[in-house]
């Protein structure tokens, strides 16, 4: 008898349940992200694109730092970076800058990276703050010129782009002339 | 199987209802209805409370993490103290993770997994060496060692953001919870909890007959009775509640499993308290009573803790040592009695001592004005309820290095001022250190008392700036080299200017003294008033203010040509912002806190990147680097070289207010840019200038820190060129009677006047404090002769006549 009541009672109490159960528990953690900071910009306008110089030729990773702990660190952003991993190469390029905040090849490098992801203005600014650290390094600043430009193209101001491609080729001349003069002397 | 037989039962319930008479079936059917609307509203809200409770975990806020690398600045102490700060032990054979060992020239250490933003970073076996301040040498410690560029150790927890009532937990799963820790838990408190449907009845019978007698109101509740009444934190305790309780408990015992119950009840369950912060689970007790991880638990330790259910404070063992003990033992005993251990392990288990480690590990956060910022800028991206519940992982900025020297600066600092100046007292302050180039907030002080988390004044407090404001005003003029240039007289003659909506306005210098003519350079470096207000009323007032949101100043000081002066109120964050931007070259860097988000998974949710704008030309800001650099060197500064020496370089400016309410210094070196501010909270006077009351905590400050010197890159249309210090006119570039001062290439005086050797003894002397105006430009072949020190006092003297 008593456990006949018991058994009515339960299964009251699961109808009930059941009937309460509609509510879905809640998913996976509801968490905002924001966005903003990723936003590319425009897409090029088509048309008569400068052309870049001509490509220039690789600097030696291990010859941007006399610290070993940057090149390591630039030999993983470079490869996440070939990897298309422009975020993650991105963060190791500010963990490398808070080492070296002033070194060029840091700054350029993480122009590159949000060259690729599309922010076309913040590349420059970017490669202009390297330029900033930059002074006597014609090599590093060409390559921040024809970043520049290779940005300009994108954001579709050609005579912009032309003007900073002619910049970094007379950056590669200068720098050939004073190889050449070292060379022979 | 329950359910099935259950739901064969549901017929029956029906058609069993056999009652005479209408009413009665009417009465009966009403009173159905609203037991079961009741109970509807105990179902949903005791299903929200244990899905919302289940995955209730707050979020864990990190400080940076701490990268060594060969050559790096750092000596064995400041490491040894970063391991303690991350939790390290020592130990003579440091093989397990988080342990270390002294040698004779450095130290041998395991670092631990750990998740980053950017993912899991494997335990390690390293060797550090130090010489002369220095890491000489890491390795991966094996056979053979080898050399490491890098290591990245784990960052300091630096608190948490709490879910509702302040619990903290460290969510477990089942299968990571000891089961010696279950079994005990089963026969200490609900020997039937794998066999009763939420409630024992026998227990709730002699309960209610307890109760009822009006003898004490005793337990005998299940796990699920515990957990439903942690889940509503009341003391009441009635008859209604206790019906409340066992309904709930029968509802929750239906729809989930036991375990699923019990794996809530362990990590739900309150096991202690840290000032505001509630401990909940036993995964964050292990670590707040033990230091150490559930799984690394010894017998006694988990007989303790399943001890403590009972009364988390009565058996609190930091403050009830001996009723805790007896506590323990009685529960070894139970573990014995129903054969959970051994007669063997019950004799050791019961010898040994509580175990329990003195100080908590940091909970609640040792950085309350850093974390009320962080707080903040989450608060921008994430709702309130998830930054408290989903267990997200906060990578911030904070240098728990930089933010000790900020504290200890302040404190000391104020506590001498007091102490030394009579009507100098209540005396607060606020810090705000930020790294130049990466915009990152390295260390936030609040008050004067670090500790105390309430009202920030690095934030919260508007404060007129005074000649903080000043720099813009020259950068203006600057950006004109057509018609400005460092040595371009000002007029510091008397000025009245009209201005409509305001009254007349006669600016006064600090020593109540007029100066003619000054140059440019020298006004700011002398923080000359009435120059400065003659000069930004000749740019136009508008023009000026109109700046102040390129540099980060949101706020919009009122229209008035003292608006240039300073006289308007900005919190030391604000100002932080503007001087960085002067700092970095004229690129505005967002300030910043926090690095990354990361959920409970390891996911990266969010990175907050690095980003620049350009909002001033290089030039016209390294002009004013180098004018600023004369505030240090030669101007109202003049005093940090008591703290720092002066190849630093520090640039910088100091504030004073009317009547000497507000005392100010912002200034940067080559890596650091810091403000501070010392005043009162009522804004009574202080009896401090700028110099003798900010600088010092700002000096003592960045002596601690070492900074870099600051030596910015001479950008390519800036030359140095030679000239008299007094009259600004040109001298060959052999003169030594001259000084190198940086131009706008173009804007140098072209005339070039005779050389003034043949007078360097006589009238107009070069001045000792202006020897290396040149020398911030990274060419020291340009520095000009050093003229002897007491023709300082004809500068002076000419200055001040």
């Amino acid at each position: 008898m008593k456990n006949r009541y018991g058994l009515i009672v339960a299964a009251w109490l699961l109808l009930l349940g059941g009937c309460a159960g509609v509510k879905a528990p809640p998913a996976a953690p509801s968490v905002v992200t924001p966005g903003g900071a990723t936003t590319p910009e425009a897409s090029p306008q088509p048309g008569a694109e400068p052309a870049p110089p001509a490509q220039l030729e690789p600097v030696p990773t291990s010859a941007k730092s006399s610290n070993r702990a940057i090149v390591a660190l630039l030999e993983r952003a470079e490869g996440d970076s070939r990897a298309g991993q422009h975020e993650a190469a991105g963060a190791l390029l500010e963990r490398a800058l808070r080492i070296e905040p002033r070194n060029p090849w840091l700054w350029h490098q993480l122009a590159q990276a949000r060259l690729a992801q599309g922010q076309y203005a913040q590349a420059i600014t970017l490669a202009r703050k390297s330029n900033s650290f930059a002074a006597k390094q014609r090599r590093v600043q060409a390559e921040n010129w024809q970043l520049i430009g290779n940005a300009r193209v994108a954001q579709g101001d050609t005579a912009g782009a032309e003007q900073a491609f002619r910049q970094s080729a007379d950056l590669v001349q200068q720098e050939k002339d004073a190889a050449g003069f070292s060379f022979f002397r | 199987m329950k359910l099935p037989s259950l739901l064969r039962n549901m017929p029956r319930f029906n058609f069993k209802f056999r009652l005479p008479g209408m009413a009665v079936r009417v009465v009966a059917l009403l009173l159905l209805l609203g037991i079961s609307g009741y109970a509807y509203y105990l179902d949903a809200t005791i299903r929200e409370a244990f899905e919302g409770r289940k995955f209730a975990l707050p979020a864990r806020v990190y400080g940076r993490a701490l990268e060594v690398y060969p050559g790096m600045k750092l000596t064995r102490e400041q490491f040894v103290s970063e391991l303690k700060a991350i939790g390290y032990h020592e130990n003579p054979q440091p093989r397990e993770p988080a342990t270390y060992k002294l040698t004779l020239t450095g130290i041998e250490f395991n670092t631990r997994d750990f998740v980053f933003g950017d993912g899991l970073q494997t335990a390690q076996p390293l060797r550090m060496d130090f010489a002369d301040g220095k890491v000489s040498q890491l390795q991966l410690r094996g056979t053979p060692d080898v050399d490491q560029p890098l290591v990245r150790m784990e960052p300091p927890l630096i608190g948490g953001i709490y879910p509702g009532h302040n619990e903290d937990r460290d969510l477990v799963r089942l299968n990571q919870v000891p089961k010696t820790l279950i079994d005990t838990l089963i026969a200490t408190e609900d020997r039937k909890f794998y066999t009763h449907w939420g409630i024992d009845p026998r227990g709730i019978a002699r309960a209610l007959f307890k109760t009822l007698t009006g003898q004490r109101i005793e337990g005998g509740s299940t796990l699920t009775q515990q957990l439903v009444k942690n889940f509503f934190l009341t003391s009441e305790r009635t008859l209604s509640r206790k019906g409340t309780e066992v309904l709930m408990s029968l509802l929750l015992e239906m729809h989930y499993s036991k375990d699923e119950i019990l794996e809530t009840y362990l990590n739900e369950i309150f096991l202690g308290q840290d000032a505001s912060r509630a401990i909940h689970g036993f995964g964050l007790a292990s670590h707040f009573y033990f230091d150490r991880p559930l799984d690394k638990l010894e017998l006694q330790e988990i007989a303790l803790l399943v001890g403590m259910v009972k009364g988390p404070t009565v058996y609190d063992p930091r403050k009830h040592p001996e009723l805790a003990l007896k506590r323990r033992n009685v529960v070894l005993e139970e573990m014995l009695g129903q054969n959970v251990i051994t007669q063997a392990q019950f004799t050791a288990a019961r010898q040994k001592p509580l175990g329990v480690v003195q100080r908590a590990p940091a909970g609640t956060s040792p950085y309350p004005a850093f974390m009320q910022y962080v707080h903040r800028q989450l608060q921008h991206d994430y709702r309130e309820e998830d930054l408290r519940s989903e267990g997200l992982r906060i990578f911030t900025t904070l240098d728990p290095f930089v933010q000790q020297e900020a504290e200890h600066a302040l404190s000391i600092r104020l506590a001498a001022l007091e102490k030394a100046r009579r009507n100098a007292t209540s005396l607060e302050g606020a810090v705000v250190v930020s790294s130049t180039q990466t915009g990152e907030i390295q260390a936030m002080v609040g008050g004067r008392d670090a500790r105390y988390a309430g009202y920030n004044r690095a934030l919260d407090t508007q404060r007129p700036i005074g000649s903080l404001a000043k720099p813009i005003v020259y950068l203006t003029a600057l950006e004109d080299p057509q018609h400005y240039t460092l040595a371009t007289p000002l007029d510091d003659s008397p000025l009245v200017w009209k201005q409509r909506g305001a009254p007349d306005w006669k600016p006064q210098n600090y020593e109540k003294q007029f100066h003619d003519k000054v140059q440019l350079r020298t006004a700011l470096a002398h923080s000359y008033n009435v120059a400065t207000a003659r000069l930004g009323i000749g740019l136009g007032v508008d023009r000026i203010l109109d700046k102040l949101p390129l540099f980060g100043i949101e706020r919009k000081p009122p229209p008035f040509a003292s608006s240039l002066l300073g006289a308007y109120g900005l919190a030391p964050i604000e100002v932080a912002q503007m001087y960085q931007t002067f700092a970095d070259g004229g690129f505005r860097t967002p300030l910043r806190a926090i690095r990354t988000v990361v959920d409970a998974s390891g996911k990266a949710l969010q990175r907050y990147p690095l980003n620049v704008e350009p909002v001033a030309a290089p030039a016209p800001v390294y002009l004013l680097t180098a004018a600023m650099q004369g505030v240090v060197r030669e101007g109202t500064a003049v005093a940090m070289s008591n703290w720092l020496p002066p190849e630093i370089n520090v640039a910088g400016k100091t504030g004073t207010t009317d009547d000497l309410r507000d005392s100010w210094f912002a200034g940067f070196t080559g890596d650091r840019v810091a403000v501070v501010w010392v005043g009162r909270d009522d804004n009574k006077p202080t009896g401090l200038t700028g110099a003798s009351g900010a600088m010092t905590v700002w000096g003592e400050m960045m002596k601690g820190i070492q900074p870099e010197p600051l030596e910015p890159a001479m950008p390519e249309d800036v030359e140095l060129v030679n000239v008299d210090p007094a009259s600004g006119v040109r001298y060959d570039e052999g003169c030594k009677a001259g000084i190198m001062l940086p131009f706008i290439k173009g804007s140098a005086p072209t005339e070039v006047s005779p050389c003034a050797d043949a007078v360097v003894a006589a009238p107009v002397p070069a001045p000792a404090d202006d020897k290396g105006k040149a020398k911030p430009e990274a060419k020291p072949e340009a520095k000009p002769e050093a003229q002897p020190a007491p023709e300082k006092k004809n500068w002076f003297q000419r200055l001040f006549n």
